[in-house]
This record gives structure tokens, sequence and C-alpha cells, in this order.
């Protein structure tokens, strides 16, 4: 809103700054005109110095509107840019509110099915797990919304040293914890590996957001992830991969805001954060997905000391 | 209330769908459950349902496709789409498509078992077709099947929606005479859709659009002004 303001505002200066060249393009020309018309009546050595004078103006007149129109046509087309960009986000935005929305009903729909039934007086455990799985995916929502909104705000990151072998070992067991049986996450790391420069809740949002994603849209249950890592000189590289079905919509959208495959549910958020946080870590993430080949992501950490 | 009635609920959101074939399935409903469109074609083909609950966001396509493809297959079935997305445009493109509710998540259990008690209700009284409206019956350039759900223009048949063959059998059934705007609502849509007469007016535009030669001068389908409409003519085959 702010932003669409200040176009408009800028548009509103630009048209004033025009209107003010206009009055005073128009009144060096009437002043010319009243020169030439002078030296005109002064009979024949005035034609002589009208004529140059002519040829003077003649010349300021093309220069000075060539100038004036390239200038007008530059900005005005940086407005007409601005002005598309400004739309192509508001509109971004709202399929993004329209997501998440869903993103949000659709476990409260669950919750609230469940809390009915406990209610009216079922008692089964299948019930609770439902209520718990449902609970936890509208918790993962509401943080990578957080999340999204911090990082795009320019919050701020830890700059620490993690040893990669003994964090994962402690950290898979609270991330596969939260996914049951649905899910067979392994790692197979070297323990000689030198740690990485990163910030220890970017790490664990990053990978949390990569096993969602291989929960919910791998199609296979439980889905396999395995995580291996090998050191690519200044660089430590965490390699991920599942055996799902892998996305039809190529790689180019993945890690894009609001971009996901063309039949998958999600805002399109989870992936994009991903990208950030690894950025914002002075690393990169890369994404490979085909249909049947699973899902690949290689995150780039720099190794630390 | 349920009386066995054949249900197929096409939704890829596993809790939800399970605790819905769980509940429904304790209120006496038969319900078969699909993941996809795909898995909904197959059930379509194997199966005869009386009422289709439809997710509109599904993993290969939209519940909009499917529903033009219950429509065409199983005209008798009545539709409701159940989404996350319920914003007013989407609203009325379920229902131009056929849809005979729409209900927006997150629902209560009760107001989707009212909802389907009264869509049976609706689709079991539009199923019953009076004597005199049996077979085909020619309503200006179109062969109409009240029984069928369909209607055959050139050759070419098309398939009605429950509320197009509300709408025209009424006006059938009282030939030759005005028929109020709210005669029709009542008939057709239930009052918590929240109808206006224009919803109306839409309607038989579309069906103009079906049975008149020239729509924009319609001679079969007359507005009575201030009243409703009229049906000039049918003819029993």
């Amino acid at each position: 809103m702010r932003r669409t303001a200040l176009i408009a505002g800028a548009a509103l200066v630009w048209l004033a700054l025009q209107l003010v060249l206009l009055v005073w393009w128009a009144t060096v020309i009437e002043r010319q005109a009243r020169r030439i018309a002078a030296l005109q009546a002064l009979g024949a050595g005035g034609q002589d110095l009208a004529a140059a004078q002519w040829s003077r103006t003649r010349l300021m007149l093309i220069g000075e509107s060539s100038t004036f129109l390239a200038l007008l046509l530059a900005i005005s087309l940086l407005l007409a840019w601005l002005y598309w960009r400004e739309q192509r986000r508001a509109r971004s935005m709202q399929a993004f509110f329209a997501s998440v929305t869903h993103e949000l009903r659709t476990p409260l729909t669950s919750i609230r099915l469940q809390a009915e039934a406990i209610a009216e007086g079922a008692q089964r455990v299948e019930l609770a797990r439902r209520l718990l799985e449902d609970s936890h995916r509208l918790e993962s929502q509401i943080e990578k919304t957080l999340e999204l909104a911090r990082i795009e705000g320019g919050g701020s990151l830890a700059d620490q040293e993690i040893p990669l072998h003994p964090w994962l070992a402690h950290s898979i067991r609270d991330i596969a914890g939260a996914h049951g049986a649905r899910l067979d996450l392994r790692a197979h790391l070297d323990a000689s590996l030198p740690p990485v420069e990163a910030d220890a809740a970017a790490l664990q949002l990053i990978l949390r957001n990569l096993v969602e994603n291989s929960v919910r849209h791998s199609c296979i249950t439980p889905v396999s992830v395995r995580l291996t890592a090998v050191r690519q000189g200044r660089y430590v590289v965490l390699e991920y991969q599942d055996n799902g079905r892998g996305v039809a919509a190529g790689t180019g959208r993945l890690g894009r805001l609001f971009g996901r495959g063309a039949a998958s549910p999600g805002a399109g958020v989870g992936l994009y954060l991903v990208r950030r946080l690894m950025q914002r870590m002075r690393g990169r993430a890369r994404f490979d997905t085909a249909p049947g080949d699973g899902f690949r992501c290689e995150l780039w950490f720099r190794a630390g000391a | 209330m349920s009386g066995g009635a054949q249900l197929l609920l096409v939704e890829d959101e596993r809790n939800v769908a399970e605790t819905l074939v769980e509940r429904l399935g304790a209120e006496g409903f038969q319900v078969t459950r699909a993941d996809s469109i795909a898995s909904a074609r197959r059930a379509i083909g194997s199966a005869q349902f009386e009422l289709a609950l439809l997710d509109v966001g599904l993993p290969d396509g939209n519940g909009f496709e499917l529903a033009r493809l219950v429509r065409v297959r199983a005209p008798a079935t009545a539709i409701i789409f159940l989404t996350a997305h319920a914003a007013a445009e989407e609203r009325i493109r379920g229902l131009e498509l056929g849809a005979d509710d729409y209900i927006g998540k997150p629902f209560h259990f009760r107001e989707l078992l009212l909802r389907i008690q009264k869509c049976l209700k609706r689709a079991q009284e539009l199923t019953r077709v009076p004597g005199d409206m049996r077979g085909q019956v020619r309503i200006g350039r179109a062969l109409v099947d009240f029984e069928r759900f369909s209607a055959t223009v050139n050759g070419e048949s098309v398939a009605l929606t429950h509320k197009e063959c509300a709408v025209l059998r009424l006006l059938a059934e009282r030939v030759g005479k005005a028929v109020s705007r709210d005669e029709i609502l009542d008939r057709a849509w239930s009052t918590d859709e929240f109808p206006t007469s224009r919803t109306v007016d839409n309607f038989i535009v579309r069906l103009r659009k079906l049975i008149e030669v020239d729509a924009a001068d319609p001679r079969v389908i007359r507005s009575i002004r201030g009243v409703g409409y009229l049906l000039t003519e049918i003819n029993r085959e």
C-alpha cells in the first residue's frame, strides 16, 4: 500500500515537473519569437541577424525537444515498469494470502471435525493422533509465515560454527519424531567434516521445511530421506534426497516465493525460505526434481575453521 | 434420514477424508472415498452415487473439472463442493457448473449433514418425473429428457444441471401460464443459498441459449414484466 502511494506520488511529481518544463519552454520560445520579429522590423541588417537568430533558435528547439522527449519517454517507461512490478507483487500477495488461508483452513477443518467427534462421545486414539498431526501442521504454517515476515523485514541470524555430524544426530530425532511412521530419515555423515557457518535455528527450520515437503508431496508412506555431506573447497555440501514422486513443475519454479508444483498443495513458502536462509548464511541452496526421481536438494554451507 | 444413500467423497486431505468417511458412515451413508480426479473417475465408472462431495483443490486438477465430468457421466448425482477457497467468485462458478451447494472450510459436521440431507431430498424430488413429463419433450429447438437430465440440440446431447432441470420442468408443468420468480426460487433453490431474482434471470438466459432459435429474441420462454416467465409451448414426442 505504501509502495503504491509512493509510485502514485512519484507520478504526480513527474506530471508537475512536466508542466513546469512546458511553461518554461513556451516562455523561451515566445521570447525568441519576439526577438526575431523585432530584428526583422529593423530592415536589411536586421534580416541577416534575424536569420542567424532563427537558425540558433531552431537548433535549440531541436536539441531541447529531443532531450525533453527522451526524458519524458524514459521516465514514463520507468513509471510504467514500477506500476507493472507493483501490480505483479499485489497479485502475488493475493495468491499468497489465498494459499496461506487454504493451508490454515484445511487443518482447522480437520481439527474441528475431530474435536466435534470427541465432544459427541467418540474416544479413539486415532482421533487424538489426527488432532496432533493437524495442530502440528497449523503450527508449522504459522511459523513459516512469521519467519518469512522476519527474513523479508531484514531480521538477523546468528553467526555460529556448527559441527554437522553431532548436530544432525541430535536434531534428526526431533524432526523425525513429528512425522512418526510416515518418515524414514537417516543421515550418513563423516565425523571428520569441518563445522559449518550457520544459524542453528535457521538450519533446523530448513531441515523441517524440506522434510515436511517430502512427507506431504512424495505420495509414498513412509517416505525415505537420506542426508549425506561432502567437502567441496571452502564449502560443506549437505545433500538431501527423498524417494518420492518428484515434482512435475520443474526446478525453475522451486525456491521462488509462491512458486510450487502445478498440482502441489502448499503456499509456496517453504523452499523459498530454505533458499533465502541459505543466502543469509552466505551459502546457497540448489533444488533438483523430476517426476519419478524424487526430490534432491544441495545445501552449500561455508566451512568453518 | 440417509437411507443408506451412496456418497462419493473426493478429498485429498487424508485426515479430513478419513474423519468424514467414518462420521458419514456412522450416520448410515455408504461412502466411497477418492483422493484425486483419476480415482474419482474410476469410482464414477464403477458405481452410481446419489451425491458427490467434491474438494476444489485436488492433486491432479480442480473439483470444477470433476463436476463437469459428473454432470455428463452421472447427471442424477447431486454435487456439493467442499473448499477452503470460499470466495464469492468461486462459489458462483461452482453453482453455475451445476453444484447443488457449496460449503466453505472449516465447517461443522452437523451443518454438512443437514446440507447433504437437503440436497438428497431435492435430488429425489427431481428424479420423480410425473407421467406427462417422461420420455422426450420438445421445448423450442431442444429435445429434453427430464429423467436423464439431458437435452439434445441439433443432434448434440447436452447435460442439464439439477437446477436447470428444476426450472425448466416447473415452466413445462405450467405451460402457457406465467410462473413468478419467487416460485422458481422456491422450487430450485434452498433458502440458505441466498439466491436472488437475478439468479433466476441468469438461469433463464442459459436456458434460452439452449432452447431458443435466437436467444436475443426469445419466443419460447417469454418474460412477463413484473411477474416472471412463461413457457409458450411444449410438444411430447
